[in-house]
């Protein structure tokens, strides 16, 4: 038969995968996927546009009414700009330099340990050192420099604390991306008599664009998802919606204001999200060879200017690592700013009062990161590997409680489950289940990509000798995407261990998370405490985060990728 | 290939993890396994209601499980979990809260033992609440800044508005505190219910104001830290700032302050109603009050038969006190407070 007329024998079939397995692990996905993503939202839909049984547009129009309201959202968008443009350049400076300048091992360690610092820490931690350090008796302003008027609630605060918090995302990102950009384009320019600025001007930054682009996005999106810092820096003249939200909500029991407050937030984000996926994704630029050729003489920045750039990214690493060293001393003296006296009492009370908190934290971080990982890893196996109808959705529909901001999606849990048919407010289960599905993304991410990586032929070979599905994965697919496992492991137990603009809605009498405790002890006043359960958590986290880095050496695979990696994305 | 070495190190870390886990879960206090637990939702600082509620342990053997919210996100909270209340008992906390509760439908009427023996002012009408403090709001100034600005303690509200005090005040949110609740109808009583002038008043003082805090005490430390020069706190909060040696000094207006009734409530569908009664029972009685003298709690006790103590009653002495109205503020505190966000808080 002629070839052309193949496509005729094509027919249209709904694609299932015949193998039960993985039949049954797509239904039971799916149903999570129902229940604790689509769902929840679809509670957040209904209250914003609905009023007595019909659709409207009312709630909307009322919330935007409020002057406060609109005054939030103009604001979160300007301060998501800001934030974006700057973390951007300033993570763009420090990946030029880390990449381009020749670091020595050393340098390169110290800044990379201390960029780590701001993406593990639980919330406030920038904003409490900047208090103490900023406020009107902050130990830079009053005591080193003597100003009595400097006002450290404000934009300029908020933005200051989000650059330096969110940054290291964008030096991440564009690490990555000034790495995979093949020297050798460079040396050519070099070698056709160019100057050093325009080799920048005309190649380096041209081929960064995607990742400068990706960059602004995530910290866009970052920045309008931040509630911790802007609840205590903003002050009360510079409203932004994701603590409005939550004022909304926890201040004057308007769960219907919140949801909507909330539902326009997610308008910028839904687009951040599809700018992502759908632009910058697609325009990655590959540089010719697409692999980083051999180490050729970098000439790109003169010594002379590395040192300088050297100089400035460690004096940034410096005001970073301040930061922690204030957080650590305000929690051992018995009050900072009037009494400096050493004492252990603050950590006698979150090892005492606090105990419950760490034990709820502890448990419910190490029970979502199991449960995360093996979601992580089962989806993105599914749908990487796997074809079958509904695939892309999954793919899809997995990655919304990422993406949002984390108020949306407390505020969308704690309204769907609130009432029958589900009631599962006040246990750990609706606590887990906002970590697993949310953080448990970046998992399926890293399987993604990791599987990408691995030649199929590989399982090709163990079916051909008879091996089922389940036998395979678990003989040849898991140890491959190990180190993907123990990474998402590592991620949703970390962003657990220092979430709060979900949660928040979701403690009670029974359950109660530390991030929550610090924010209580911030209110009380009890500045020490915050500081020291603040403390306690970057500890606890950085062991962590050694031990993964421990495992990920001891089985490292094809495609292993760096811890640093995943918490950037 | 995977080293003895490597193997024995991942076989040790599976070990403690495990142990540690397995530590978890057995420390786990299931609630409702222990002895009798009463759960409740204290507007209280922590600081206050835990002796609080180990005296009660003491006294009764009932366990006190509690979370510690300001009072707009407990009311919050009481009010979405309506259908399936996780709290037997609002504790403590300005009446303005159960008032606006009562409209909502989330109390349940117990009039406790000491009913009678209460002042009117003390007890809801209906048995909804029953006050257990009474908690005049005050001036608390930092001495050092008064002294550097050449001023006097505040005795008028209309001090408060001087320049000198612009960017130096520090009050808590209406959205979610009700010391500011408080004070908004204490304003709105001296202004005699002249809603525009009160309001007119709010936006003058704003322009002074640094900060709107969170919680009602929130600007006690930087008041005696000195980072703000005054603030409008509940006594309690004002007090206890200068006991821990804070150099402030407490004022009142002489055109009068308000002070709010701190009461108590029983939730509706309450899974530990009994209990809950017993801790009503408790904290209305004498049998709480005298311990506030001896945990330096200073409240001034609802109960008539508990003494004041000494150096908290010097303090009020002379003072122009009136009880706010917590009927009224209860019926109004969403549109006041509606007001208040979008008139004077931008």
């Amino acid at each position: 038969m002629p070839a052309f007329l193949n496509i005729f024998k094509k027919k249209v079939s709904i694609n299932l995968p015949k193998d039960p397995a993985i039949l049954l692990s797509i239904i039971v996905i799916w149903f999570f996927l129902l229940l604790f993503v689509l769902f929840p939202l679809s509670k957040i839909f209904i209250l914003t546009f609905e009023k007595s049984g019909h659709f409207t547009l009312t709630n909307v129009l009322e919330i935007l009414g409020k002057r406060n309201h609109l005054q939030a959202f103009w604001n979160s968008l300007l301060l998501a700009t800001l934030v974006g443009l700057s973390g951007t350049v300033l993570g763009f400076f420090f990946a030029f330099t880390s990449v381009r300048s020749n670091l020595s091992k050393a340098w390169s360690k110290f800044i990379d340990g201390t960029i780590i610092l701001p993406l593990i820490s639980p919330p406030f931690t920038t904003a409490i050192a900047m208090i103490f350090s900023f406020g009107r008796r902050g130990l830079i302003t009053y005591n080193l420099l003597g100003i009595n008027t400097f006002n450290v609630y404000g934009l300029h605060s908020v933005l200051f604390a989000e650059t330096i918090t969110f940054f290291p995302i964008a030096y991440l990102t564009l690490k990555g991306v000034l790495s995979g950009i093949d020297p050798t384009v460079e040396d050519m320019a070099f070698s056709l008599g160019s100057s050093r600025g325009r080799v920048f001007k005309t190649i380096t930054l041209p081929l960064a664009i995607p990742g400068l682009a990706n960059s602004f996005l995530l910290l866009f999106a970052a920045s309008l998802a931040d509630f911790a810092t802007p609840l205590i820096l903003a002050g009360s003249r510079f409203p932004l919606l994701p603590t409005e939200a939550f004022l909304q909500i926890t201040g004057l029991f308007d769960i219907r204001g919140g949801a909507v407050l909330s539902f326009i937030l997610l308008v910028p984000a839904f687009s951040v999200f599809v700018l992502q996926r759908y632009w910058v994704s697609r325009k990655y630029y590959v540089t010719i060879t697409g692999k980083a050729g051999a180490q050729t003489q970098i000439k790109s920045i003169t010594s002379r200017t590395g040192k300088v750039f050297l100089t400035v990214c460690i004096l940034i690493s410096i005001l970073i690592l301040y930061f922690y060293v204030l957080l650590f001393y305000a929690s051992i003296v018995k009050a900072f700013g009037a009494n400096y006296q050493i004492t252990l009492k603050h950590y006698i009370v979150v090892f005492t009062e606090g105990l419950k908190a760490i034990k709820d934290t502890l448990f419910i971080a190490t029970i979502g990161m199991l449960l995360g990982g093996v979601y992580g890893v089962v989806v993105g196996y599914l749908v990487s590997k796997k074809t079958f109808i509904s695939r892309s959705a999954m793919e899809i529909v997995s990655m919304i409680n990422y993406s949002l901001p984390g108020t949306i999606v407390g505020i969308a849990y704690l309204v769907a489950f609130n009432n029958p048919p589900i009631m599962i407010t006040g246990t750990a289960i609706i606590i887990i289940a906002c970590y697993v599905f949310r953080y448990g993304a970046t998992g399926i991410r890293t399987t993604v990509a990791i599987l990408q990586q691995i030649d199929p032929s590989i399982e090709e070979a163990s079916f051909s000798l008879g091996a089922n599905a389940i036998t395979t994965f678990k003989r040849i697919t898991i140890p491959l995407i190990l180190p993907g496992l123990f990474s998402g492991l590592g991620v949703v137990f970390i962003r657990s261990m220092t979430a709060i603009s979900a949660t928040i809605f979701l403690i009670s009498i029974n359950w109660t998370l530390i991030t929550v405790r610090i924010l209580d002890k911030m209110t009380e006043l009890e500045l020490g405490v915050a500081a020291a359960f603040s403390t306690l958590v970057v500890v606890i986290v950085f062991i962590v985060i050694i031990f993964i880095n421990l495992f990920l050496r001891l089985f490292r695979g094809p495609g292993a990728i760096d811890m640093s990696n995943i918490l950037g994305g | 290939m995977i080293s003895i070495k490597k193997s024995f190190i991942v076989l040790f870390m599976t070990l403690i993890f495990s142990l540690v886990l397995v530590w978890f879960v057995g420390e786990m206090n299931i609630p409702g396994q222990a002895a009798e637990e009463v759960n409740a939702y204290s507007i209280w600082p922590e600081n206050w209601a835990r002796p609080m509620f180990e005296e009660f342990e003491k006294a009764t053997g009932i366990h006190v499980n509690f979370i510690r919210f300001s009072s707009g996100e407990a009311l919050a909270r009481v009010i979405a979990e309506k259908s399936n209340p996780q709290v037997d008992v609002l504790f403590g906390g300005p009446v303005e809260t159960h008032s606006a509760g009562i409209a909502e439908g989330v109390f349940e009427v117990y009039k406790p033992v000491t009913y009678n023996e209460l002042e009117s002012r003390f007890k809801d009408a209906d048995g909804y609440w029953v006050g257990i403090a009474d908690d005049p709001l005050v001036f608390m100034s930092n001495a050092g800044f008064l002294k550097e600005k050449n001023l006097n303690p505040p005795a008028s509200w209309d001090d408060l508005l001087d320049p000198a005090y612009k960017d130096m005040i520090q009050m808590a949110d209406a959205r979610t505190s009700g010391t500011a609740v408080t004070r908004i109808f204490t304003i709105l009583q001296v202004f005699d219910r002249d809603e525009a002038k009160a309001f007119e008043y709010m936006k003058k003082l704003r322009a002074n104001v640094q900060v709107y805090t969170k919680s009602g005490g929130g600007g006690t430390i930087p008041v005696g830290l000195g980072q703000a020069g005054a603030g409008i706190f509940f006594i309690v909060d004002a007090l206890k700032t200068q006991q821990e040696g804070y150099d402030v000094v407490v004022s009142f207006p002489k055109e009068g302050i308000g002070t709010s009734v701190e009461a108590i409530a029983l939730l509706k569908g309450a899974k530990n109603p009994e209990l809950g009664k017993k801790l009503i029972d408790w904290a209305s009685s004498p049998a709480m009050q005298n311990l506030f003298a001896e945990y330096q709690i200073n409240f001034i006790p609802a109960h008539p038969d508990v003494e004041i103590e000494p150096s908290l009653a010097a303090v009020i002495e002379g003072a122009n006190i009136f009880p706010i109205d917590s009927d009224w503020a209860g019926e109004n505190r969403k549109r006041i407070v509606d007001e208040w966000i979008e008139k004077v808080l931008p």
